[in-house]
């Protein structure tokens, strides 16, 4: 399908990739400069600001009200548990699915995604006194705790996760597998040893889809974490902007900027196993 | 993968540290982000005091009834929380609240009108600390002698206007009806009528009586004069003020302390009067609360009496927060104080916020009415007309 | 490295044996603290477990048990508590269950116009018990051990050390406690209810104690509620206690309303009223925003694929960023630069094109529709590259070069190998995205509130609100402030709709299909 360009091939190319680009990156940097703008304000700001300052930065980051180094731990804490059980969840559950086949698979496999589209408007009330008698128990899972929240997060694991990871493992032969039965090992032994190695890169996907959507959650978790200790940056960000009048914008614009770090890091560090595995779990081969 | 299994289990023990709840002997109090500094220093003075623990939690003012209505009753919440006396109505109908008792003597050093706003039936369910309205805030740089009517304001602020320059006369911003209220209310406007007991009657709405239409036709003049413009929100209006762009806006004490901290020489005073009538503002009382679910119902009385109900941390509040005190011996140490003189000239005048829950209804149709007169969708007669008879057909009332 | 199968056999039967026995622990205790719903919980529980580990027919259940388990717990029970509510008036005024709000009223007092007030000096003992001393118009009393008695003056019990009229000690061993010691303790006085000279005498606020009556009682089997202080009796009338005269007694509680709300969203003008122009709206708008999204990172993903071009990793980082702001941050922005006069859209538009280009994105309908479709692109289309791109690398470029021998063009190959190839699978991830954007709350929200107002509806809706930010309004602006019991009928509803919406498109997918072969 590809071949090499031609000059204007390419030019054409780059030029449609810079008006993307542009689209996508144009509020960002608008949200950047807000954050090297002394004014607090996000309708009167310039592209570059006038007189550029660190201010907000430094505001953010030595604020004793405002715990930013605080919440990224809390939301680095909560966010790679998650992923991280998300993908072992959605491993033994994709395995199953796409190994065994039993009464109930095909109702099960689309009861995942149908589950998932209820409007959650009035799910939080339910949340809430499910963790509440779950810490008369175990006040380290209850409201206003990480774990309460982790476990909250787990129950939208499966899912789409579910489906993207079956259809990766239904391109992995299955004589891989027999042959290590016929050897003695367990099916567990053999999903363990044989099959997951091989899937490395839909659990590098699944990791960083479950890794973006628990990072920027926002709903839930002001909803179950109540301690200014505990929030997750989503959380402790929108205290800055929940003063009806006197909104924080610069450290606002600063913190987000801040938090989009983190993020492209381990984006840059999974886009060679994402593409890959992405590629596979989509398509039957 | 093994290490990665030990790392998620460690994170997991380190994760379920701390919990907080409304626990006996120990208060529990739920503040935003302005008051909490404030019940910082008072809680640590109660603490040195009795060795009573009191802790503070930071909660979004929008968010803290919402919660409150799934924590109290569940033993989560708090004991003391720090709001609004429209929260009255939809609180005590949800038995959230703890009537307060106050010596006599005591509720006689408040203002009478913030007191009034925390009673339901013969009950007190808030202890009273600041009250808030908004008033005409204008740049003196640009406006140095206030006319003495509307008409007159609207005249030089014509002349203030150029679009093209970025400056502007008088802004009000929309679509917000708590700020537009004297537009209304000057020609006779107003939301729910009060029956012959003087209770509120939320059938008789007067969003369309002619009073409120004449204020819609200032409004609709305002913008076909270019005075007003479609997107004037909050943080445009204030950031236009701050910038001494914008001769004047209606506001809060709220905006003063930015437009202090930006330099702008600025005056407080009581909106001039619109076609002879005088305008009403919303006077909201702020105050402090005791939660019906709390297990510490007399330790928390003892606290707001004994340790909020002084003149020093009545002044904190006012320094922090820039909302007179309803504290007439705090409010007494501020007579000189133009700020606060323009805003009580602009609350004499005024009504209080109603307090029943069917005001949930009203705002965001009244809203809609605003925004359609702005962008200039519909005439401002039909839009008051359809915002009534919206809010009478949400409430079950007969529509006309 | 394997154990052998008995040794797999003895471990598997004396880790189920001990998951049985902490199980009926956890059930006896659990009875033990008076929830005997909760106590079987432990026990179905294991029971599961062990059905699990020794029936051969559930062994695919054992790999899907710990995902189902989460499923089942924090989104199945969401989903049937809201079912549950949605058969209830619940909501402002109706938030308590009839035990709490009885038991609230049963706790109210009131105290007559000539009700007696105590002093009192409060004692405690080594062991931690308190005395307390409490001095009336009609004398001293003293009580401990949960009752009263006058105390005979002068009392060999008591002792007034240093002179100055207060006991310092009483019944020998009990000391008196100073003010600080007295607030230490104030969360146990304020239960006290002592019972002297015939009145109820309590504690409501330092410094006294006072006579505190009942203000209500409760009649369990006629189901009412009578004012002992005005002797007036109230009777429930759907969920609140209410008089003859309509007088309500507040807090009221939920009832049980059944269909009531359901019959409510068929029959009432003020839903039914603007319900289609903002279902056909929602139902654009989430189709609109799949393909705009789809049609944009698939074309992105066809260029970002070639690896002929130059700087391909650097633009895939920079497309993917507006994926990595948390959204309720960037919509906020985007509001900001929307804004009619003083965004930055419109006064580039105004720079490049002059002043008659400024749109309206927020104020008119078609703007602010255009707005909400285009703030979505921009949040959405990412995660379409995303896919896309992973999809796209898959497709075996043998069928193109058969195609190319063939003498297909670009567009045919598109068109009978690309895009077929792409759709199949991930249908059931479009089909998620519509759902989704159906039910997107958040960004309608956020930026345009629903609004422009639609002119002329019974019930304030605007040209942007889609179904579920239209009936957030109605649930919870209306008549009496929030009717949660509503809101839960109408999201039942908007899943059923959406449900629909999704069985329909698997079908025409041939999603179904996929599924049922075999691999």
């Amino acid at each position: 399908m590809y071949e090499k360009h031609s000059r204007l091939g390419s030019l054409w190319r780059h030029a449609v990739l810079l008006i993307a680009v542009a689209f996508a990156v144009f509020p960002i940097l608008w949200m950047v400069s807000a954050s090297f703008n002394d004014l607090d304000s996000m309708q009167f700001q310039k592209l570059i600001p006038p007189n550029p300052t660190l201010r907000q930065y430094r505001d953010l980051l030595t604020s004793d009200r405002y715990r930013f180094g605080l919440w990224m731990w809390n939301s680095m804490k909560v966010t790679v548990v998650t992923s991280a059980l998300t993908v072992a969840l959605t491993a033994l559950g994709a395995y199953a699915f796409s190994r065994f086949r039993f009464k109930g698979r095909r109702v099960g496999l689309l009861g995942l995604l149908l589950v998932q589209m209820f409007p959650q408007m009035l799910a939080m009330v339910a949340l809430f006194l499910l963790l509440l008698t779950l810490g008369e128990f175990f006040p380290w899972a209850g409201l206003n705790t990480h774990t309460g929240l982790i476990l909250v997060y787990l129950g939208g694991a499966m899912g789409f996760n579910t489906w993207l990871m079956k259809g990766y493992f239904d391109t992995i032969p299955r004589s891989l597998e027999e042959s290590a039965k016929v050897d003695g090992a367990t099916p567990f032994q053999a999903f363990y040893h044989i099959v997951l190695p091989l899937a490395r890169p839909i659990l590098a996907t699944i990791f960083l889809l479950s890794f973006i959507s628990c990072y920027s959650e926002l709903l839930l978790a002001s909803f179950i974490l109540r301690d200014t200790n505990q929030f997750t940056l989503p959380v402790g960000m929108s205290l800055l902007i929940s003063d009806q009048f006197g909104k924080r914008w610069g450290m606002f614009a600063a913190g987000a900027v801040l938090s989009v770090l983190p993020f492209v890091i381990v984006f840059i560090l999974s886009q060679r196993s994402l593409v890959s595995g992405l590629t596979r779990g989509g398509v039957k081969e | 993968m093994k290490r990665v299994a030990v790392l998620v289990l460690g994170l997991l023990l380190i994760a379920g540290l701390a919990t907080t709840a409304s626990v006996a002997g120990k208060l529990l109090i739920w503040a935003d982000d302005t008051r909490t500094p404030v019940m910082q220093i008072v809680a640590a003075q109660f603490t040195a005091a009795y060795g009573v623990e009191v802790e503070i939690q930071e909660v979004g003012f929008g968010d803290m009834r919402g919660q409150l209505a799934t924590a109290g009753p569940a033993g989560e919440g708090p004991d003391i929380l720090i709001g609004a006396h429209d929260w009255l109505g939809e609180l005590i109908q949800n038995g959230l609240l703890e009537p307060i008792v106050l010596p006599g003597a005591m509720i006689d050093e408040f203002d009478p009108v913030a007191i009034d706003a925390f009673l339901w039936g013969a009950q007190l369910y808030g202890v009273p600390y600041a009250t808030e309205n908004v008033a005409l805030i204008y740049n003196k740089a640009l406006i140095p002698v206030l006319p003495s009517t509307f008409e007159g304001l609207l005249t030089i602020a014509k002349g203030l206007t150029d679009a093209e320059a970025g400056t502007y006369g008088l802004l009000i911003q929309q679509p917000d009806p708590y700020h537009t209220f004297a537009l209304h209310s000057a020609g006779g406007g107003y939301i729910f009528g009060t029956n012959a007991q003087g209770v509120l009657d939320p059938c008789d709405i007067g969003l369309d009586n002619a009073g409120s239409i004449a204020g819609a036709v200032v409004l609709d003049q305002m913008v076909k004069e270019g005075i007003e413009v479609a997107g004037a929100d909050y943080s445009l209006v204030t950031g236009l003020f701050y910038q001494g762009k914008l001769g004047a806006m209606i506001g809060g004490p709220w905006t003063l302390p930015d437009a202090v901290k930006a330099g702008i020489n600025y005056g407080v005073a009581a909106i001039p009067t619109i076609g002879g009538g005088t305008p009403k503002v919303f006077v909201g009382v702020q105050g402090f609360m005791i939660s019906a679910f709390s297990a510490n119902k007399v330790l928390a009385n003892l606290f707001v009496k004994d340790f909020l109900v002084t003149k020093e941390v009545m002044l904190d509040l006012y320094d922090r927060g820039g909302r007179p005190p309803a504290y007439i011996p705090a409010l007494a140490e501020l007579t000189g104080n133009a700020d606060i003189q323009g805003f009580a000239a602009s609350a004499a005048n005024g009504l209080p916020m109603p307090k029943i829950p069917q005001m949930g209804s009203v705002w965001s149709a009244w809203s809609d009415a605003l925004a359609l007169i702005v962008n200039q969708q519909l005439d401002p007669a039909t839009a008051m007309q359809n915002a009534a008879d919206q809010i009478r057909t949400t409430l079950g009332c007969p529509t006309e | 490295m394997i154990p052998s199968d008995a040794l797999r056999w003895v471990l598997k039967i004396v880790f189920l044996s001990l998951i049985a026995g902490l199980a009926v622990f956890a059930a006896i205790s659990l009875a033990g603290l008076g929830s005997p719903v909760l106590a079987v919980l432990p026990l179905v529980g294991a029971g599961g477990l062990i059905y699990l580990f020794l029936s051969p027919r559930a062994y695919p259940l054992r790999w899907l048990a710990p995902g189902v388990l989460f499923l089942v717990v924090m989104v199945i029970y969401p989903i049937g508590y809201t079912f549950m509510a949605s058969t209830t008036n619940v909501g402002t005024g109706h938030m308590l269950s009839k035990t709490q709000a009885v038991h609230q009223l049963l706790e109210r007092t009131y105290s007559p116009p000539d009700a007696a007030r105590y002093a009192f000096d409060a004692f405690e003992d080594p062991a931690g018990d308190l005395a307390l001393v409490l001095t009336g118009p009609s004398g001293r009393f003293l009580y401990a051990g949960g009752e009263a008695s006058r105390m005979l003056d002068p009392d060999e019990r008591a002792a007034d050390d240093d002179g100055d009229g207060r006991f310092d000690r009483v019944l020998a061993t009990y000391r008196r406690l100073d003010f600080r010691e007295v607030v230490q303790r104030l969360a146990v006085l304020q239960t006290l209810r002592i019972d002297l000279e015939g009145e109820p005498v309590g504690l409501r606020s330092l410094p006294d104690f006072t006579v505190l009556r009942p203000l209500y009682a409760y009649d369990g089997a006629a189901a009412t509620m009578t004012d002992l202080e005005k002797g007036k009796v109230y009777a429930d009338k759907e969920g609140i206690f209410t008089a003859e005269d309509g007088e309500e007694i507040f807090p009221g509680y939920r009832r049980s309303v059944g269909l009531g709300n359901y019959l409510r969203l068929f029959t009432s003008p003020a839903i039914v009223g603007p319900f289609f122009t903002v279902f056909g709206w929602t139902f654009v708008f989430a189709g609109l925003t799949v393909l705009l999204n789809f049609s944009l990172g698939l074309a992105l993903a066809m260029l970002l694929n070639d690896p002929f071009l130059r700087l391909r990793h650097v633009y895939r980082v920079l497309a993917v960023l507006p994926y990595a702001v948390p959204a309720f941050v960037t919509i906020l922005v985007w509001r900001g630069m929307l804004n009619l006069n003083f965004g930055v859209v419109n006064q580039i538009l105004v720079a490049l094109f002059g002043a008659g280009a400024r749109v309206a994105w927020l104020e008119s309908a078609m703007g602010a529709r255009a707005a909400l479709l285009l703030v979505n692109l921009w949040l959405g289309f990412p995660y379409m590259m995303i896919i896309a791109l992973g999809a796209l690398q898959s497709i075996d470029v043998s069928l193109y070069e058969a195609a190319r021998v063939d003498g297909a063009r670009w567009g045919q190959q598109f068109r009978r190998i690309t895009l077929p190839l792409l759709l199949m699978p991930l249908a059931p991830l479009l089909i998620g995205s519509f759902a989704f954007n159906f039910n997107n709350f958040t960004l309608v929200w956020l930026l345009t509130e629903g609004r422009p107002p639609i002119i002329g509806a019974q019930t304030p809706a605007g040209a942007t609100d889609v179904l579920i930010t239209y009936t957030y309004r109605l649930a919870f602006e209306g008549a009496r402030g929030n009717q949660l019991g509503l809101a839960a009928s109408i999201s039942v509803l908007i899943f059923l709709i959406i449900a629909t919406i999704s069985a329909i498109n698997f079908r025409l997918t041939g999603t179904l299909e996929e599924l049922s072969k075999n691999v």
